[in-house]
């Protein structure tokens, strides 16, 4: 099972966190599931202020080819770039 | 030649008339002998340098007599609007410019609020502040006039005192027809991190602003007057619309800056193990500072003239007014990280009371953020003792010392002075030579934001380079942080105008991204925009030189192509470079702090990583390279002689 946790700013109902028992191997299949899933989430996610975090480790680059385990957790996490 | 004289010979050569529709005049004020001359900037620098900070520069260069030091009242203090301030939704920004006390090369810090918008109002652009004032002086606008007003009374307030008497005197409301930009008891006693204050937060911070304007016993100028809309050369509300509209449709704009404002970068730089901690010694801290931990004690949000963002998140930690730190604007992302983890604070109510007392001493919060971690790094080793400290706990995490030493610091008091010379405590005495070895800054400043540039090499060469120090805000390819956009090659190269590599620690063309980064924002200077929604810092999709350009031609009828708007933002970076020159700083200068090159970071999934100095001095050559410059870090001979017919020759 991949725990995902998302963001208050991702338009997905109520909660937070979803877990997902489906296998899946890579970040881009886990975006496959949840697009199943919930409706629109993939074009919502087509947006580069939403990064991949899986076990509190930020992914900067490759990210939707980043393989998963079962047990990780997937953080989708807004990220703005100044400051 | 005194600078009387050299500002006597400059307005003579100036146009006397407005040479675009929405052109405000420059003043040249003398505050020692109460006086005031005007001009216009001409039109071969406005089509050199634009206005604003670019113009800037045109004045500082023409006008700085580099045998003096920083705080000698004949070195000018600048101020200057964009050509789109007061205009343009999100343009309200305008930079102050001299040579800075607390770094010794250029001082140039950009503020919003309603200051440079509403000096607009009253028809200036540029305000050239020299000479030292027989006595504390405030200056008053109103109605294009400026008036010399005694200021003792306001001698000793800070800013939270300051907001609260000068509506009673002068009359008018704040952020409907009364702006100020002013000093607290900090800029008074000279400290080289204060600021010069905008509003109740915003502020001209970087590089000792309030000691430049303390040095002139200038404590305010305040401008009054209705707002109004300006006569342009063609109709420009229409566009307007679109880049409101190409704003607030900006995901970044709508997921982050509107609801929450940067306090939602922390969570992203802790997770990626680039959070300056403890003075960079550790890169990674708590998640109970994550923005959502703010959330509690956000009441709302506000924003500068005419934006429709307002990213300034409000807080109140407590409804008890008695309490005057218990709420205020803030703290931004730069805040959070400077007194959480960079000084070992790990609850976020110590971190919102202390960026509210920064707010009122009137500190920079990046530079006197990074002074106290110096100072506690100094602690733990040794090189400074509680018989150096009043006796004080320097130990990491100890806010209640914090809270002491920035009241010590606005007040030069005992420990406090030492820390009030910033960057140069060791040259002035304050701390042992050793002392330098753990001083996190470039060419003299202080690192402005807290993210730990050990694993982001475009975010290390850009602190490298910077032409005022160690700030991330002159061209920080921000967009490295994205992975979808790392992750899209061809995107990423239209972006910056050739392959950058995607790996965020690869060297690989990052002096691309730097360079496009560095013109966009310092054209965004000159028109006045925030950084924070122009192209490249928070999104792709932010407005940039295209609509600059096309909003540029409906205000002023001159027509500037995005091209050449990035030709122009080049020069400006150029000419900064060559009063930096003058005030001796050349390519050894361009460097980082020793410990990013010594020490790899030991957390996350970039453990080990530093910056390889055969790697990044080669980055820099590349940089050197597509910027035009030579050996020294200045420009090369045919764009010199192009830039020297822009400026006119220095007066000697």
């Amino acid at each position: 099972m991949i725990t995902v946790r998302l963001p208050s700013t991702l338009r997905v109902g109520p909660g937070d966190t979803l877990d997902v028992t489906d296998h899946v191997a890579t970040i881009a299949q886990l975006i496959d599931v949840l697009d199943r899933r919930i409706p629109g989430f993939r074009e919502q996610l087509d947006d580069s202020v939403f990064n991949f975090a899986v076990n509190d480790e930020m992914l900067l680059y490759r990210a939707r080819d980043r393989q998963l385990a079962d047990g990780d957790t997937v953080e989708i996490v807004p990220t703005i770039s100044g400051g | 030649m005194c600078t009387r004289d050299r500002v006597g010979r400059l307005v003579s050569e100036l146009p006397q008339a407005p040479q675009y529709p929405t052109q405000g005049a420059t003043l040249f004020v003398d505050l020692e002998r109460r006086e005031v001359r005007r001009g216009y900037t001409p039109m071969r620098v406005v089509h050199g340098l634009l206005a604003g900070r670019g113009a800037n520069m045109f004045y500082l260069h023409r006008l700085l007599d580099e045998s003096l030091h920083p705080l000698h009242p004949e070195i000018p203090l600048i101020f200057g609007s964009g050509v789109l301030t007061g205009i343009v939704p999100s343009a309200a920004r305008g930079n102050a410019s001299s040579w800075s006390p607390e770094s010794g090369v250029l001082m140039d810090s950009n503020a919003g609020d309603y200051f440079p918008s509403f000096i607009r109002m009253n028809g200036i652009d540029h305000l050239v502040l020299f000479g030292e004032a027989s006595m504390w002086t405030l200056l008053h606008i109103r109605d294009g006039q400026l008036a010399f007003v005694d200021a003792v009374r306001y001698v000793g307030l800070d800013n939270i005192d300051l907001r609260q008497r000068i509506p009673n005197d002068f009359g008018g409301t704040w952020t409907r027809d009364l702006a100020m930009v002013n000093i607290t008891r900090a800029g008074e006693n000279l400290v080289l991190t204060s600021a010069i204050m905008a509003g109740p937060k915003a502020c001209y911070a970087r590089g000792g602003p309030g000691a430049k304007m303390g040095s002139l016993k200038l404590k305010a100028i305040v401008v009054q007057g209705q707002t109004r809309d300006f006569e342009t050369a063609q109709p420009y509300k229409g566009y307007n619309r679109t880049i409101a509209q190409k704003l607030l449709d900006t995901s970044v704009v709508k997921h982050a800056l509107k609801t929450t404002g940067t306090p939602f970068l922390y969570k992203p730089s802790r997770m990626l193990g680039a959070m300056g901690t403890k003075n960079h010694q550790e890169t990674t801290w708590t998640d109970r500072l994550d923005a959502e931990h703010i959330t509690p004690y956000r009441p709302g949000m506000a924003g500068c003239f005419r934006c429709p963002v307002n990213c300034r998140p409000l807080n109140e930690l407590t409804p008890d007014p008695a309490d005057k730190y218990g709420r205020g604007d803030g703290p931004e992302y730069v805040t959070l990280g400077k007194f959480g983890p960079n000084v070992g604070i790990d609850r976020i109510e110590p971190v919102i009371r202390l960026n509210n007392i920064c707010n009122d001493l009137g500190l920079d919060t990046a530079s006197t953020g990074s002074t106290i971690a110096w100072a506690m790094e100094l602690y733990q080793r040794g090189l400074v003792t509680r018989h150096d400290t009043d006796g004080l706990d320097l130990t990491w995490g100890n806010a209640e010392t914090v809270e002491q030493l920035l009241f010590k610091m606005a007040a030069r008091d005992g420990f406090g002075s030492t820390l009030a010379d910033g960057t140069r405590a060791v040259e002035r005495g304050g701390y042992p030579a050793d002392a330098l070895k753990y001083r996190m800054a470039v060419k003299g400043l202080m690192q402005s934001d807290p993210h730990d540039a050990r694993i982001l090499k475009a975010f290390a060469l850009g602190l490298a380079v910077a032409t005022r120090g160690m700030d991330h805000l002159r061209n920080r390819v921000t967009l490295e942080i994205n992975a979808r956009i790392n992750d899209d090659p061809a995107f990423k190269a239209r972006l910056y105008g050739g392959p950058v590599g995607a790996a965020p620690n690869s060297y690989d063309g990052k002096e691309r991204a730097v360079r496009v980064c560095e013109n966009v924002y310092a054209i965004g200077d000159s028109v006045g925009m925030c950084r924070f929604t122009t192209k490249l810092f928070n999104s792709p999709s932010l407005p940039g030189l295209e609509e600059f350009a096309n909003q540029i031609g409906n205000v002023t009828g001159l027509e500037i192509a995005p091209e050449q708007l990035d030709t122009i933002g080049h020069n400006v970076m150029g000419v900064e470079r060559l009063i930096n020159y003058r005030l001796g700083v050349r390519r050894e200068h361009d460097t980082l702090p020793d410990r990013w090159f010594d020490e790899p970071v030991t957390v996350g999934a970039y453990a080990g990583e530093k910056i390889d100095r055969g790697e990044f001095d080669r980055m820099l050559s590349r940089f050197y390279e597509i910027s035009d410059l030579d050996e020294s870090g200045v420009p090369r001979p045919e764009w010199r002689n192009e830039l020297e017919r822009v400026l006119g020759a220095p007066y000697n």
